[in-house]
């Protein structure tokens, strides 16, 4: 069995009678881009500084290439971080900033010279090298922290909510940026974020947390296609739950009564179910379609209001018994629909729509 | 801290009674705006007259009639400051209160740094519990205090008993009347003005940037010598020119805790004036003092800027 390259064993980290992370298990390979994505107080940013040295777990290890971290203190990790806050050395020039690491290493001088001269390439600030980190916009000196979390080519980079403090267009832009750099270096990173879009754009792999555990684990289409419990559909993307009665499950498909009556059978059943059990019926905005096909199902509402989105529309509509939904048909297929409001059928795949117990386990925080 | 990083234009907020005479539309850029501010000066004299007056009339006329003294009693010329600089014994007490000075100063900033980083990242109601302590004793009397440190610091003080009966000497050691008494006193009474700046510059920096550097490989002395110091300057030397100069002019704890041999110059004016009744030859080490003084400031504010020498108060 080959050796994980990094390997969170079963980390627990407790503030007095508060338990910020428990029992995370986790293996990233060499070159992953995997990121921590969960509401704040979930445990993300614990673990994370559990892995940069800034907490000690109260169990648990972190394992690099099979040895402990635990007892080494940060400055002997050799691991590189972004912070959520600019924290670049305001005395210090762009350029000295970069070099710094270098510098505590006591490397050669042309050394430190050269890489610093790459490093600044590699996020474009080349021009930038002699100004004081106060003279550059947040953008900016979020790449300057970047070019000196890098400069000594750790083996893991650790990014904590980097982008949080940017308006949405430069973050965009710097995303694509980290993008580049990870395909560049192939260095190892764990990213923070509560953004699940961020998450999506940028990881191979997404590690879903709530309450100080990962709820689930998987790229970034294993959590929007198949979503392992309740909390990780409602996190990612746009969800609408419907009240459902369970009926059976033969070989994964399940049977459902819904609310206004009617039958629906083919669900994907996450777990077993009881007959008659309470359940929640996940189904996509985007998974509904105003055509009948042979295997879907059909769901009877009234349109409230229809909204232009650009590529989609947004119908907002509510269910014979009252529950509101979200549903975001394409606005080519929208173009063959009458546009107003009115009490209408719309379609369902059954394959993509799950069930999940109700309270399988509570949703505060989300 | 605020100095260095800070966009150039703060300044000019200080200029305040200029600011009503400025055009309101004007979109001026900040080089423009700062030179026409200062060109404007003279026009916001007005407004700062009773200031002018009072400080004209308290501090300016007093120090030249000091100077006028120095120059005419007894007799009209140079001869009191020729007196004081060519004399061996007078220059000894220049250079002693140069050296008790500098020596306050220095262990003053050793003992103060510790402290000020402390209440700088301990909790703001537990810091604000050490703050009064430390404010309480600055208002309690300065003479109560300085015998305090009499009776602890004697041959038969406190520190010497306690030291002798654990053994650790059999001689009392000589810790009064001499530049260690000196010291250890001045430093205590000195603290509270260095450690107050301090504190304000070292709560202005992000202990996150601390974090950043250890995870960039520096050790904590490191990250010490090459993140915390450089950026607590601007407060280390605020309240190192404050310290060092009230040092310089200080009369109380030498007087007491400090030995004939190595005698300061406020007590030395005292004595020109109170005992010899020599007004032109005190008036003139006065003077000498506040130049002395003046240099020095004159000194830091070039070499570190006027902002990091008054920590950006």
């Amino acid at each position: 069995m080959t050796q994980p390259f990094l390997s969170i064993r079963k980390l627990r980290k407790a503030f007095g009678a508060f338990t910020a992370v428990h029992d995370v298990t986790l293996d990233i390979p060499k070159g992953e881009f995997l990121t921590f994505l969960g509401p704040s107080g979930s445990g993300k940013s614990t673990t994370l500084y559990a892995i940069a040295g800034f907490q000690d777990p109260s169990s648990g290890d972190v394992l690099l290439q099979g040895k402990s971290l635990l007892a080494v203190p940060s400055h002997k990790r050799n691991i590189g971080m972004v912070f959520q806050r600019y924290t670049l050395f305001p005395h210090l020039s762009v350029a000295e900033n970069v070099a710094f690491p270098l510098r505590v290493r006591r490397r050669p001088d042309a050394e430190v010279k050269k890489k610093v001269t790459d490093m600044l390439a590699l996020v474009r600030l080349e021009s930038f090298a002699e100004r004081l980190p106060g003279a550059l916009s947040g953008g900016q000196q979020q790449r300057v922290a970047l070019a000196r979390a890098l400069a000594y080519d750790p083996p893991i980079l650790l990014m904590d909510e980097p982008l949080s403090a940017l308006d949405k267009k430069l973050r965009e832009e710097i995303q694509a940026e980290i993008r580049r750099i990870h395909r560049e270096t192939g260095v190892t990173i764990l990213y923070v974020t509560h953004d699940q879009e961020e998450a999506l754009h940028l990881s191979d792999r997404i590690a879903l947390f709530k309450d100080g555990r990962i709820e689930q684990t998987g790229t970034g289409e294993d959590l929007y296609l198949r979503p392992a419990t309740d909390f990780v559909a409602g996190f990612i993307g746009n969800s609408n739950f419907l009240a459902a009665e369970h009926l059976e499950t033969v070989g994964g498909a399940a049977t459902i009564r819904l609310a206004d009556g009617s039958l629906v059978s083919g669900i994907s059943a996450n777990g077993s179910f009881e007959r008659g059990q309470k359940t929640r019926l996940m189904i996509r905005p985007e998974a509904f379609r105003l055509e009948r096909n042979p295997a879907s199902a059909e769901l009877t509402v009234d349109v409230v209001d229809i909204a232009f989105y650009g590529e989609r529309r947004r119908i907002v509509a509510r269910t014979t018994t009252g529950q509101e939904i979200d549903i975001r048909p394409t606005s080519a297929a929208m173009a063959a629909h009458d546009a107003t409001p009115s009490r209408r059928q719309v379609f369902f795949d059954p394959g993509a729509a799950f069930l999940f117990p109700v309270e399988s386990n509570s949703r505060k925080g989300a | 801290m605020a100095g260095e990083v800070g966009p150039p234009s703060r300044d000019k907020e200080r200029d305040g009674p200029v600011v009503p005479l400025r055009n309101p539309g004007d979109a001026m850029s900040v080089e423009t705006e700062q030179s026409i501010a200062t060109m404007r000066m003279p026009a916001g004299l007005g407004g700062l007259l009773p200031a002018l007056t009072l400080i004209g009339l308290f501090f300016v006329v007093p120090v030249l009639a000091l100077l006028l003294r120095s120059v005419t009693d007894p007799a009209p010329g140079l001869q009191n400051y020729a007196a004081l600089l060519g004399d061996g014994t007078y220059a000894r007490v220049f250079f002693n209160t140069f050296l008790v000075a500098a020596v306050v100063t220095i262990v003053t900033v050793l003992v103060a740094f510790p402290v000020a980083w402390m209440l700088a990242i301990m909790p703001p109601s537990l810091a604000s519990v050490m703050f009064g302590i430390i404010i309480l004793s600055m208002w309690t009397n300065l003479l109560t205090r300085t015998y305090a440190w009499m009776v602890l610091l004697q041959r038969t003080g406190v520190i010497n008993r306690a030291l002798m009966a654990t053994g650790i000497i059999d001689q009392p050691l000589p810790l009064i009347n001499n530049l260690t008494g000196v010291t250890i006193g001045m430093v205590y009474i000195m603290l509270p003005f260095m450690i107050l700046p301090l504190v304000g510059t070292l709560r202005a920096i992000d202990p996150m940037t601390l974090r950043a550097a250890a995870l960039c490989g520096a050790s904590p002395f490191q990250a010490f010598r090459r993140i915390l110091l450089p950026l607590s300057l601007p407060g280390i030397a605020a309240g190192g020119l404050m310290v060092f100069v009230m040092s310089l002019g200080y009369f109380v704890t030498p007087a007491l805790l400090g030995g004939t041999s190595n005698m300061m110059l406020a007590e030395m004016i005292a004595q020109l004036i109170q005992s010899l009744l020599n007004w032109g030859l005190g008036s003139a080490a006065a003077f000498i003092l506040l130049i002395a003084t003046m240099a020095l400031y004159a000194l830091q504010l070039r070499l570190v800027g006027a902002r990091r020498a008054t920590g950006g108060i």
